[in-house]
């Protein structure tokens, strides 16, 4: 554990970050890793252009994609409010985090609400309450080892754990829940198994 | 004899350090159960024979110390592989329920739950409440000097009425709220 904790303190002193700020080319347009840390996969997401519709195409819904980073709260418990908003609409996801007592739901709830208002101004969504959460999603962010004191001078080692949260936000209403399975639907499953076997290696 | 032990808590470790080495020294007569320990030196002279009747007289009497049952303690034999731990962690009943008592409050149009104030509405009759206090302090001028009358607030444009006769007056400078509803 030792050299898992060196190998940790020096991963914060990667070389590219302490390279000056202007690159050695002279083309300065040219975006190095150190402007900015790193745009993260997340928020690139919101660059994409599709292509023009076709007429006779059913309309694309708007996706919004939104993250927040480094959140001082531990990723496990963020992950069940993640759980909870999972296919609801906006609306219903807000008033849920509104009154739950975990201090995620207030960070998720500024997320949401940020998100809510880029998708109208940027994203062309005509209606603030027509969107419906796709995918939240949390990650694991930058840990820091500590020590923590206990009696007759003995210590422990604690993690002060940071998280990400990703939420996607997509035009329209809901998708209706789906049912759950029952077991005549298993059984139907297993007949059809059944009734799917042939006979290999033959004529 | 060979006892192995091997414990993850340093604390741990230490007192079976200590433990172990106090054994080994001949410290605890009783812990054997009088057999001769094996890896014991052998020293001779009188130092270790009234050790050695001690040994006798304590050892059928002597019940298994807490330092001996320590080496039988719980611990788990294999690690939690991660499946183990997902179906632990994401059981329903470890999940957060959704609330269904979640309304609209129709005074602002902010949302409630159903067995609490409406923290809007409650925020605003606390701000005014904070003012009347002001208010309050300010005609008293000091503690301990509150009135034995009942206390009634009037607002701008209102006259005190034959009900407010003997009553303490406390003026604010502004359209009296349509919450605040006068007797």
């Amino acid at each position: 554990s030792g050299a898992a904790w060196a190998r940790g303190l020096l991963s914060w002193a990667r070389p590219e970050r302490w390279l000056a700020s202007g690159s050695f080319f002279p083309l300065s347009c040219i975006h190095t890793s150190t402007s900015l840390q790193k745009i993260g996969k997340w928020e690139k997401k919101n660059r994409i252009v599709y292509p023009p519709q076709l007429p006779g195409e059913p309309r694309r819904p708007a996706e919004i994609y939104h993250c927040r980073r480094e959140i001082k709260y531990s990723s496990d418990k963020m992950w069940y409010l993640a759980k909870l908003i999972k296919g609801m609409s906006i609306d219903q996801a807000l008033a849920q985090l509104e009154f739950s007592d975990k201090k995620g739901a207030k960070v998720i709830k500024e997320v949401l609400l940020e998100a809510q208002e880029m998708a109208v101004r940027k994203h062309n969504v005509e209606f603030k309450s027509n969107l419906h959460i796709a995918e939240s999603q949390t990650g694991r962010g930058r840990y820091v080892k500590r020590v923590r004191c206990h009696g007759k001078g003995m210590f422990g080692i604690m993690k002060i754990s940071r998280c990400h949260y990703f939420v996607k936000l997509v035009e329209g209403p809901p998708p209706p829940p789906e049912p759950p399975r029952t077991g005549f639907d298993q059984a139907k499953e297993y007949v059809q198994q059944l009734r799917n076997r042939t006979l290999v290696h033959t004529l | 004899v060979l006892v192995l032990v091997r414990s993850p808590l340093p604390r741990l470790r230490a007192l079976l350090q200590r433990c172990w080495g106090q054994l080994e020294r001949g410290l605890w007569p009783g812990v054997l159960g009088g057999q001769s320990p094996s890896w014991a030196l052998a020293v001779q002279g009188p130092a270790l024979v009234p050790q050695g009747i001690n040994d006798a007289g304590e050892s059928s009497t002597e019940a298994p110390s807490l330092l001996e049952s320590i080496l039988w303690m719980a611990a788990p034999k294999q690690r939690r592989t991660i499946e183990v731990n997902r179906c632990r962690r994401r059981h329903p009943t470890k999940l957060v329920e959704m609330k269904r008592n979640i309304d609209v409050c129709p005074e602002c149009g902010n949302l409630k739950q159903k067995h609490v104030l409406c923290g809007y509405c409650y925020a605003k009759v606390k701000e005014e409440t904070r003012l009347i206090r002001m208010e309050i302090h300010k005609k008293e001028g000091g503690p301990f000097n509150a009135p034995t009358v009942e206390t009634v607030v009037l607002y701008e444009g209102e006259k005190p009425t034959e009900k407010d006769e003997g009553k303490r007056i406390i003026e604010r400078a502004r359209k009296r709220p349509s919450w605040f509803v006068q007797n």
